[in-house]
């Protein structure tokens, strides 16, 4: 079946496949239940599951990550949400401590079939807690899968494998991208992680995009092809594990590369994407490793501020341009 | 020296019966403000000189503290200068102690089981046990300024002894003919072999219930006499009852929250001094005033009494009534 | 309470072997022979004991840095506990997870944890997944009192409570987080009390006598089976050791440490068997010489197993992404 719906909706819709096939999985967060959650992507699942399994928990992030490690350890499949990545620091330790490294530090012996969403990246106005790009951190971690989608198909098939995969996987979804619609094939087959998608066919550059930046550098690729400048557009979709293949070939393509995130630079996720290709791909590049990123601020409040430090489709035209 | 004793139990209010009973929780914080509204209403009547038992929450030192801190504080008070062991000997020693300084009345915050440990050492001085533990029947539920006060008028003189203070009966125990334990209430003799987490409430493993009061509106084991006997604080007499024998049955509030049906003798009236001879076919233990306590052995020769030797204890309205005829509160 | 002879034996046992293994693991360190960090739970045998003598194997339990006590009363094997302390192949998390982190999770046993305080909301989630299933399992939640400043510590009471979850929260209060005495580190001198702060029960048990501990747990166990919602039980209890093998322990008085080695567990617990003709001295001896032998054996299987190969540090990540090797 083929459905006009948004990001939002396809992420529900995934959620809500999988529960009516599998009692095990359920959906822990705050305000998920009746409110419907922060950002309305839970929705209406409470009428369908109830309370137990759209279930509302207190504000304590570190007892939301903690008890879905519980939970995934003694044999449910959890669905935590964060409403804002941004909190995630706040149960960083039931994360980057525990569900990432349980499964190692016991031997393999257990497994932790859980998701963990959050609500990620700029452009809202909500100033600087509530708008941060924290892939690097996460990616960052053994033990941890990175999920990012870019339009409501992907985040549909993305989450399916998310729920599927008996490893925590971390699912960030951007905040901007919500309300995007386009059609849906819902009879899909999971989309699996670590498959690469080529959103736009290009000879003269490969740029490497994720979320909302594979919009921007769609809006990019238009712009350099009015003076005959093909880029072609490569999203991971998933940043761990890293579909390297496909990043690989476009490069042989084009030989150039720009890394397109909207993460604060220094640091970034982007760099180590600009450090696989140095690495395992230099002699196919003719020009420097180039990303286009957040400038190294905190996300300021005031529009015209905010849309000064992140990056937009003009900073990736600007970039490409520089390298030919 | 108008000299007033606070012994305050950091332990009481804590056990098991807050698992399976309901039983009320007392924070050791909230003793250290009873300790200070204890302190400042003394003080205002009168009392020159505090001394209190130190502790392992040091409730005395956070008391003084925070008087000073607030400027509320023109007495001296004085922690006792003992070395403490964190256990029941604290305060069995500090009542020791606190009489030799010449307290003229001694408050005490804790349970039925601080209050038996002061009637442990306590001689003459008047004692009011303020209820800061759980299933108490001994130490009243009272406002620290109202105990205060009465200490105060205790403690200064400012009437007779005699008649605002009555002395308590006790429940002795005796293995061969030595004293080796007192209750003040009442003393269960249970087949549970071991002290455990000490409350007691399973009515099963009960064999005999002795009482030195008994009233159906008081809590726990006395009142599984008290719903058939009223003994009176002030009555000479006491009264045993056999548990899980004979044909009556009676409901008794034997914990916090804990109605139970229980089949019982027709109780028997103890006199003062009259001995009950105990000869045990099984090993046990004695629970006194709640506690799992004196374990006991086959064949073993015990005797327990009830006497007039316990604590004298001040009846805090009638001598602040006596007071106020005196025209103590006339300033 | 019906508690029969068989149950207390078997609870003398229990602590006996804790001890003896403690015991040469402290030895074993102190050779060089167990790399790492270790910390002991001599002193503190019979809260474990007490409290997992009321467990079934389906529960589950939680644990903390000072663990092996925890996972021997939970039923742990002593041969692949030893085996995980000397990094061996054959340990309970083949070599990777070491004294803090040994776990079995077909014993309900959800591991050691390093960090102080994590092991409270782990525990809420699977006792929340016990509810869920509808199972009569229970999660016993083991801590001391140090971690019970950590926010960790409120999220999860507050959470168990408002869910009425099966869990119960054991305080091991052994006076010291790490080198500072608890007066000097919480306002409180009872952990028990901020139970009311999250409406459930909160009791204090003297965490030296194994009978006491196990009366309070089978109260609180029974209350979360017949689904009643989480208790905390606090044991007061004290570390004979240091905070870790190796640790000077300069901030102890050596008159308290007396104090509390009066009151050792095992050592009550013996003498209660003896008075009430639970056993004879020879019966005990045979038991302690048993125990001996395990150990000994147990030591001999960790010394004869092999290390891991050390590809194996990149298996055991994920369930299905094994990472590159070093070439």
């Amino acid at each position: 079946m083929i459905k006009t719906i948004t990001y939002s909706e396809a992420i529900r819709e995934g959620m809500r496949k999988r529960m009516k096939e599998d009692p095990n999985v359920f959906i822990l967060g705050e305000d998920v239940g009746e409110f419907g959650g922060c950002f309305g992507v839970t929705g209406d699942l409470i009428k369908d599951f109830g309370e137990e399994r759209v279930r509302d928990t207190p504000i304590s992030e570190g007892a939301i990550v903690g008890c879905a490690v519980g939970a995934a350890a003694t044999g449910l499949r959890p669905i935590a949400e964060l409403m804002f990545i941004d909190f995630v620091t706040v149960g960083m330790d039931q994360l980057v401590n525990q569900a990432a490294k349980m499964r190692y530090m016991f031997g393999g012996k257990i497994k932790l079939p859980m998701v963990v969403r959050m609500p990620t990246g700029a452009g809202s106005r909500a100033a600087a807690q509530h708008s941060q790009s924290l892939e690097a951190w996460l990616t960052h971690v053994p033990g941890l899968k990175v999920v990012y989608p870019s339009t409501p198909q992907d985040a549909y098939g993305l989450i399916l494998s998310a729920i599927d995969d008996d490893n925590p996987v971390v699912f960030l979804e951007h905040k901007l991208l919500y309300a995007m619609s386009s059609e849906v094939d819902l009879d899909i087959d999971p989309i699996p992680l670590g498959l690469a998608d080529i959103k736009r066919q290009g000879e003269d550059v490969t740029i490497i995009a994720t979320a909302k930046m594979v919009h921007e550098a769609l809006a990019a690729a238009e712009e350099l092809s009015k003076d005959g400048i093909e880029a072609e557009v490569v999203d991971p979709r998933t940043l761990f594990p890293l579909d390297k293949e496909t990043i690989f070939k476009s490069i042989e393509k084009t030989n150039r590369v720009v890394i397109a995130t909207e993460e604060t630079k220094r640091g970034s996720y982007a760099g180590e994407i600009a450090a696989i290709i140095a690495e395992e791909c230099f002699d196919y590049l003719d020009a420097p490793i180039t990303r286009v990123c957040c400038l190294d601020t905190p996300i300021p409040f005031s529009p015209v501020l905010e849309d000064y430090v992140i990056p937009a489709s003009k900073d990736i035209v600007h970039a490409v341009k520089k390298l030919l | 020296m108008k000299a007033i004793g606070i012994i305050a139990n950091p332990a009481s209010g804590k056990d098991i019966r807050r698992l399976v009973s309901h039983a009320t929780v007392v924070d050791n914080n909230e003793k250290v403000n009873i300790v200070k509204r204890i302190i400042l209403s003394a003080q205002g009547c009168g009392v020159d000189r505090v001394f209190i038992m130190p502790d392992t929450f040091l409730i005395g030192y956070k008391a003084i503290e925070d008087l000073k801190i607030s400027k509320e504080l023109k007495i001296d008070v004085e922690i006792l200068n003992m070395k403490i062991k964190g256990n029941v000997m604290d305060t069995i020693r500090a009542t020791k102690i606190m009489e030799e300084k010449g307290v003229k009345c001694l408050v005490v915050l804790g349970g039925d089981g601080t209050n038996r440990a002061v009637a442990k050492s306590i001689t003459t001085t008047p004692l009011i046990g303020v209820s800061t533990g759980t299933n108490n029947v001994y130490p009243e539920m009272l406002e620290g300024t109202v105990v205060g006060m009465a200490a105060g008028v205790v403690a200064t003189g400012a009437c007779s002894i005699d008649q605002g203070c009555k002395r308590d009966k006790r429940i002795e125990i005796f293995k061969d003919g030595q004293l080796i334990d007192i209750a003040l209430v009442d003393c269960v003799i249970s087949r549970q072999k071991y002290v455990g987490s000490k409350a007691i409430w399973n009515i099963k493993d009960i064999d005999m219930v002795i009482v030195s009061r008994a009233h159906p509106a008081s809590i726990g084991f006395s009142t599984i006499v008290g719903t058939s006997l009223i003994v009176g604080k002030d009555d000479d007499f006491g009264a045993l009852i056999h548990v899980n024998s004979g044909n009556k049955k009676v409901r008794a509030p034997i914990a916090a929250g804990t109605i139970e049906e229980i089949r019982v003798d027709e109780p028997r009236i103890l006199k003062l001094d009259e001995a009950v001879c105990f000869k045990p076919t099984y090993n046990g233990i004695m629970a006194l005033d709640g506690e799992r306590e004196v374990p006991f052995k086959v064949g073993e020769n015990i005797e327990i009494k009830i006497t007039s030797h316990g604590p004298y204890r001040v009846i805090v309205d009638r001598i602040l009534e006596l007071a106020q005829k005196n025209g103590f509160f006339e300033t | 309470m019906d508690l029969s002879n068989e149950k207390v034996i078997q609870m003398y046992r229990t602590m006996k072997r804790i001890r003896e293994f403690e015991s040469k693991a402290a030895e074993l360190f102190a050779e060089g022979r167990i790399p790492g960090f270790v910390h002991l739970y001599i002193g503190e045998e019979a809260v474990a004991t007490g409290v997992c003598a009321n467990l079934k194997e389906s529960d589950y339990i939680t644990s903390t840095h000072r663990g092996h006590g925890h996972i021997i009363a939970k039923g742990g094997d002593l041969k692949y506990m030893f085996a995980e302390l000397f990094g061996k192949e054959t340990g309970y998390c083949k070599g990777k997870g070491g004294s803090m982190h040994i776990a079995d999770a077909d014993r309900g046993i959800l591991g050691a944890n390093g960090i102080v305080g994590a092991g409270h909301n782990i525990a809420v989630g699977a006792g929340l997944s016990a509810k869920y299933r509808g199972t009569d399992q229970v999660c016993v939640c083991f801590f001391g009192d140090g971690s019970t400043n950590q926010g960790t510590f409120h999220e999860a009471l507050n959470m168990a409570s408002i869910w009425k979850l099966p869990v119960i929260f054991v305080c091991e209060n052994n006076l010291y987080g790490i080198s500072m005495h608890q007066s000097r580190h919480q306002a409180i001198q009872d952990v028990a009390d901020r139970a009311v702060a999250y409406n459930i029960p909160g009791v204090v048990v003297d965490g030296n006598d194994v009978l006491a501990v196990y009366e309070a747990a089978k109260e609180a166990i029974d209350r979360a089976r017949s689904g009643q919602g989480p208790t905390l039980i606090e044991c007061k209890t004290y570390r004979h050791r240091g905070h870790f093998e190796g640790d000077p322990t300069i901030y102890r008085d050596p008159e308290e440490v007396n104090e509390w080695l009066q009151k050792d567990p095992i050592i009550r617990l013996r003498e209660f068997m003896l008075d009430n003709n639970l056993l004879a001295e020879e019966d005990i001896k045979k038991i302690d010489e048993e125990i001996a032998a395990e150990i000994e054996e147990a030591i001999k299987f960790a010394e004869d197993s092999p290390f891991p190969p050390v590809e194996a540090a990149v298996e055991d990540i994920y369930t299905d992404i094994v990472e590159e090797v070093r070439r």
